[in-house]
C-alpha cells in the first residue's frame, strides 16, 4: 500500500532524503527553505541519522564534506544566497570526489534578493557552481512528488560519479502543499559503504585518505576524467519530459514551476487549435540537447523560453541547439513576482495568434 | 471540475490554516488539491495570501491569476485582490474589517461578521472556521462531514469545549452559506 500524503514540497525533500539514506544534514537557515532543515532536526534522530544547524552556511558545507567522507549520505539546503556562500565547499567536494546532495530552493536575486519564489539561479546551478570548473548533475522537479523520486535516487549518482548533485527547486514548488506517494525505506547496511569510505574498518581493509589536493599532472589527470563524466551524463542520464511535440509548430521549453504554468496555457491554446508543445528538462545538467536540436525545424515556427527569471538564463543553452532554424522568444516574472496561467497565456497567445489575439 | 480560492488577511487571522484545512478536506474526499502560502518577512502581522486549487483532475498549474471564490479578512487585502476575483466569482467579505462598499457588481457577495460570530462563539480564533462553513454552504465544494471529521481529528486532543465550539463555528458557517445560495437561487 503506498504512503500517500499531503505535504509541502520542501517536506517532501526531506522525507524522500531520510527514505533515500540520508543520516546527516547540516545547513543553516534560510527561507524559503525552512521546512528542510525544520522537518529534518526531527526525523533524522528518528532513523538514528543526525541534524546539525550549522553556525553558518560555510560551516554546514564542510561538515557534509566531513560525514561524506565517511561515506554517509549527507545532505544541505539553502537559497541563492546561502548557496553562494556554499560554493568554495561544493568545489572542495568536487575535487575530493566525495558525493553529497545540495538543495537550493531559489528565491528572487540578485544579493538579498526577494525571500519570494524565482527562478534566478540557472546559470549558478549549471555553470558555475564553485569556481574551478566542474559540475554537478542538476536535478529540477516540477512537482513534490517529481521531489522526492528525484531526491530519493541522488544519493545513487553521487556515489556512482563520486560528485555531488545538486536539486534545484524554487521556492513556490517548494511552499505548495500537494499529494505526494513516497517511496519505501532504502535498507543500507555497513557492508554497502563506498570502497573508498573512512568508515570501511572492522575487519576490512582501511582506505587511508581523501584530499582535495593533488600534484598538477594528477589534477590536471582528474580534470580529464570529469570531462569524460559529463559526457557520459549526456549519453546516459538526461531526463525530459516531452509533451505534445508530434505536430508542433511552436514549442515551450520550461522548467520546474515555469512548466506547470506553461502545460496549463498550452493545454488551453491545443484546444484553440494551436500546434504547440513543451520540452521540460528535468536535468539542467545534462541538458537535454538532442530534443531541441532534433525537433522538426521545417515544421516549428518558434520557440518560447519560459522561465520565472528576467532576463532567461536557459536561454543560451536553447540558442546552441536551435542554431538560429527559428526564432526563440522568452517570457517571465522575477524578483519575486510569481508566473501565472494568464500571463504565460498571453504572451504565448500574442505571438502565435500575431495582432488578433 | 476545477475551482481556485484565495483566502487573503493578515498574519494570526487563520488564513493558512483555514486554506490548509480546505484543501485536505477536499484531498479526504478523493479529489486533487494544491495549496499555496505566500507571506512577507513579517514574524507577526504582515499580510497573508494562500491560493487552494481543488480539482477531480490531476492539477496542472497551481498558479491561476484569476480566482473562482476570493475570501478576504481585512480591507488591505480586499484592496490588493478584489481585480483578481473571476466575474461571477464569490466575494466572501470579513464585515467586520471591511467597512467599504463593494465596488464590484459583477461578482457574488457574502459579508458576513466572522469576527463578532467566532467572539459570541467563545474564541475568535474559530472565525476561519465560519469562513469555511459559509464556503461550504454555499458551494458544496467539500462535504460538511468530511470536515467536521478532520476538525474532530484536529482538535481531540484539545480542552473539552474546543471542537464543540469549532462544529458550532462550522454550523453557523453553513447557515449563511446556505442562506446567500437559497437567495442566488430565488
Amino acid at each position: 500500500m503506498g504512503d500517500k500524503r499531503f505535504m509541502k514540497g520542501n517536506e517532501a525533500i526531506a522525507e524522500a532524503a531520510v527514505r533515500g539514506g540520508c543520516r546527516f544534514f547540516a545547513g543553516y537557515p534560510i527561507t524559503p527553505q525552512n521546512e528542510i532543515p525544520e522537518y529534518l532536526s526531527w526525523r533524522l534522530p528518528e532513523v538514528g541519522g543526525a541534524f546539525v544547524q550549522g553556525e553558518s552556511e560555510v560551516a554546514s558545507i564542510n561538515m557534509v564534506y566531513g560525514a561524506a567522507a565517511m561515506g554517509t549520505r549527507a545532505l544541505t539546503s539553502s537559497s541563492g544566497p546561502g548557496i553562494s556562500l556554499k560554493a568554495e565547499g561544493i568545489s572542495y567536494l568536487a575535487a575530493a570526489a566525495l558525493p553529497a546532495v545540495i538543495v537550493n530552493i531559489s528565491r528572487g536575486g540578485p544579493g538579498l534578493g526577494s525571500i519570494q519564489p524565482a527562478q534566478s539561479d540557472y546559470l549558478q546551478a549549471t555553470k558555475a557552481l564553485g569556481h574551478g570548473g566542474f559540475h554537478a548533475m542538476v536535478l529540477a522537479p516540477n512537482s513534490a512528488q517529481e521531489a522526492a523520486d528525484l531526491v530519493y535516487d541522488a544519493w545513487e549518482y553521487a556515489e556512482r560519479d563520486r560528485n555531488p548533485v545538486l536539486v534545484l527547486m524554487d521556492g513556490c514548488l517548494g511552499n505548495i502543499m500537494e499529494e505526494v506517494e513516497l517511496p519505501p525505506m532504502k535498507e543500507l547496511h555497513d557492508e554497502d559503504l563506498p570502497e573508498w569510505s573512512l568508515t570501511r574498518r572492522n575487519g576490512r581493509d582501511w582506505q587511508g585518505n581523501i584530499t582535495p589536493i593533488y600534484t598538477e599532472l594528477i589534477l590536471e589527470g582528474l580534470n580529464a576524467m570529469a570531462g569524460e563524466m559529463y559526457k557520459a551524463w549526456e549519453e546516459d542520464d538526461v531526463k525530459v519530459e516531452e509533451f505534445m511535440l508530434d505536430d508542433a509548430e511552436y514549442v515551450v521549453v520550461a522548467y520546474g514551476i515555469a512548466s506547470r504554468v506553461s502545460k496549463e496555457a498550452i493545454l488551453k491554446l491545443r484546444e484553440e487549435g494551436v500546434k504547440i508543445g513543451m520540452i521540460r528538462p528535468i536535468t539542467l545538467f545534462p541538458f537535454p540537447k538532442k530534443s531541441i536540436r532534433n525537433l522538426d525545424f521545417t515544421k516549428v515556427k518558434g520557440i518560447f523560453d519560459i522561465e520565472m527569471t528576467v532576463p532567461a538564463q536557459m536561454r543560451e543553452d536553447i540558442e546552441l541547439q536551435v542554431m538560429d532554424r527559428c526564432p526563440i522568444y522568452e517570457y517571465g516574472r522575477s524578483g519575486g513576482c510569481l508566473l501565472d496561467d494568464d500571463g504565460v497565456y498571453d504572451a504565448i497567445a500574442e505571438i502565435v495568434k500575431g495582432e488578433d489575439a | 471540475m476545477k475551482q481556485s480560492f484565495v483566502f487573503s488577511g493578515s498574519g494570526g487571522q487563520g488564513i493558512m490554516s483555514a486554506g490548509i484545512t480546505l484543501a485536505q478536506t477536499a484531498i479526504d474526499m478523493g479529489k486533487h488539491a494544491t495549496y499555496l502560502p505566500e507571506y512577507g518577512p513579517e514574524q507577526r502581522g504582515g499580510s497573508a495570501k494562500c491560493t487552494v486549487v481543488i480539482s477531480d483532475d490531476t492539477i496542472v498549474s497551481p498558479l491561476p491569476k484569476m480566482c473562482d471564490h476570493l475570501i478576504v479578512m481585512n480591507e488591505q487585502a480586499y484592496a490588493k485582490f478584489i481585480d483578481d476575483l473571476k466575474p461571477e466569482g464569490l466575494l466572501l467579505a470579513n464585515e467586520a474589517r471591511i467597512k467599504d462598499e463593494i465596488e464590484r457588481d459583477d461578482v457574488f457577495c457574502i459579508k458576513a461578521n466572522v469576527d463578532d460570530i467566532a467572539q459570541q462563539l467563545g474564541n475568535e480564533k474559530a472565525a476561519n472556521v465560519v469562513l469555511i462553513g459559509i464556503l461550504i454552504g454555499a458551494t458544496d465544494v467539500v462535504s460538511r462531514e468530511v470536515f467536521a471529521k478532520s476538525l474532530e481529528e484536529k482538535f481531540k486532543d484539545k480542552k473539552p469545549g474546543i471542537l464543540e465550539m469549532n462544529l458550532a463555528a462550522l454550523e453557523k458557517g453553513i447557515a449563511i452559506g446556505k442562506a446567500h445560495k437559497d437567495e442566488r437561487k430565488a
